[in-house]
């Protein structure tokens, strides 16, 4: 169905919203790992997915993004990686409507290769291949995305197809700098897109670190670079912690909803959100996106 | 004048992350007798300015600050047995850092640190997952200037206005500078926490401490 979908001019693809911030304010307590949850309490994750479907997302992602080995392995949770990942399927199909898409969501393995880490391709790969195989009888679609080192990036991609034949968005996270859009370890926006077209995913993306008004600009420049279909999932500004100590982003869904309008003007195929996004921006995007057609 | 072009050809091998050229250099100018005082400062101190400004301008990131400041770092631990003067009045302060309790995150905080000590401050760096009173306890025996906090999640930040209460319940809140760090702070935070001030990246935590002990 998502290749048809790719396939369809008329059909614009509406992703989810963010699932950390989601979970935070439900008061998760403060160094767990929110994909823990999965297991200790689904019926917090199920709630978050089903909130989305409700908003009008065609298709939502696992909550898996830290449920690589590696990252894993910082929680002292890599044992617990086979269960971490197949409850989050459940936890999704669960809700997941008729007609609509699961996806599987593979985050930063938090690891930087020399001189910052000591992380290795080898290691990313394996890394990786032990979440994938977990994760791939239950999904419809590969989300591979944060990532911010190019050749992590393309081990994650080696570790999907060596298990999956199933669709890959890549999406990268960028941040701006005066010579234009750049990972913090330096890989330029055309080096990133060059090396993922290369291994031949579906669609490219890019997420976090930037809010809706930067993607904008983004996106005008990765249209330049490819024609493969592009996926984009901005952050709703900066975080601010209020006197309670409940998170708050300062951006409002409707002026997120608008910049939007315009990342979808500018080609973007798949639409959704990252960090402080919510299902109440996807209903707003949803609306944006209904007057369109 | 030859001086100033061996200071230029230090301050170029930084650039360059040339790490074999900077330690040759710097073990010539201790063989040589030369003012080590100078050339920390005109040599050393000047090439890890120009990675700031290279970063500044988009032209270097992640790898080439962590690479440019440990080799400034190395060249400083050759460097300092020999200069005459004192340790304490060549250093440019004393920071305490960490990564808050309940936060693992510590790359963002490690090149924080570095740069610093790549920058002449000496660092007591205390790795992720610390407490409040550890940070404290430290900064106390150390007689810091400067206590750095770090905090990746929005739910470990909370960990930040406490260490500040606390220090105030204790009254020792005038002894210390306190800055933040980690992607979720904002000014709004910092006005919040009563904290001293906050950097986006290391170039920035470098010039406000710079700014702080002024």
């Amino acid at each position: 169905m998502f290749k048809e979908w790719l396939k369809d001019d008329s059909k614009i693809i509406l992703f989810d919203g963010g699932m950390g911030t989601e979970i935070f304010k439900r008061g998760i307590k403060p160094g767990k790992l929110p994909d823990i949850l999965n297991l200790e309490q689904s019926e917090i994750v199920t709630e978050i997915h089903k909130a989305y479907y409700d908003a009008g997302s065609d298709m939502c992602q696992t909550n898996t993004f830290g449920s690589s080995y590696m990252n894993l392995q910082k929680y002292k949770l890599e044992n617990r990686i086979k269960e971490i990942n197949e409850r989050a399927i459940e936890n999704l199909k669960e809700v997941c409507p008729p007609n609509h898409l699961i996806v599987g969501d593979i985050g930063p393995s938090g690891e930087y290769k020399p001189p910052i880490g000591k992380a290795t391709y080898e290691q990313w790969y394996s890394s990786y291949l032990k979440q994938i195989k977990y994760l791939e009888p239950g999904i419809d679609l590969w989300h591979i995305e944060t990532i911010s080192d190019i050749e992590e990036m393309v081990a994650a991609i080696q570790a999907v197809k060596e298990v999956s034949k199933k669709p890959i968005i890549s999406s990268m996270t960028y941040k701006k700098t005066k010579r234009g859009f750049f990972t913090i370890m330096g890989n330029s926006l055309k080096d990133c897109i060059k090396k993922v077209e290369n291994e031949n995913v579906d669609v490219i993306g890019g997420n976090c670190t930037l809010g809706s008004i930067e993607m904008i600009e983004l996106i005008k420049e990765m249209k330049n670079i490819t024609n493969k279909p592009l996926s984009i999932k901005p952050n709703a500004g900066k975080p601010r912690l209020t006197q309670g100590g409940i998170t708050h982003y300062d951006q409002s869904e409707q002026d997120f909803a608008k910049d939007i309008l315009q990342i979808v003007k500018s080609g973007a195929k798949i639409i959704g959100g990252c960090c402080g996004t919510s299902p109440k921006t996807i209903k707003e995007i949803k609306m944006v996106l209904d007057g369109l057609v | 004048m030859p001086q100033e072009s061996f200071y230029e050809e230090i301050s170029e091998s930084i650039v360059n992350l040339d790490k074999d050229k900077a330690i040759s250099l710097a073990k010539k100018a201790i063989d040589e007798n030369m003012n080590l005082l100078d050339v920390v400062e005109k040599g050393f101190g000047a090439g890890i300015r120009r990675i700031g400004d290279l970063w500044d301008e988009g032209e270097f990131f992640l790898p080439e600050l962590m690479l440019g400041g440990n080799i400034v770092q190395e060249s400083m631990e050759l460097l300092l047995p020999h200069l005459k003067a004192n340790k304490e009045d060549i250093t440019s302060g004393k920071v305490v850092i960490a990564t808050i309790e309940g936060d693992i995150h510590s790359i963002g905080k490690t090149i924080v640190a570095t740069m610093l000590s790549a920058n002449g401050f000496e660092v007591y760096d205390l790795g992720a997952d610390v407490s409040a009173e550890k940070i404290i306890r430290t900064a106390l025996e150390k007689n810091a200037n400067i206590i750095g906090v770090s905090a990746l999640l929005t739910t470990t930040m909370i960990g930040q206005k406490k260490l500040i209460e606390t220090l105030k319940e204790r009254g020792i809140r005038d002894k210390f500078k306190v800055i933040l760090g980690g992607a979720p702070v904002t000014q709004n935070w910092v006005n919040e926490c009563q904290a001293d001030g906050y950097a986006d990246n290391a170039i920035e935590a470098v010039k406000l401490i710079k700014k702080l002990m002024d």
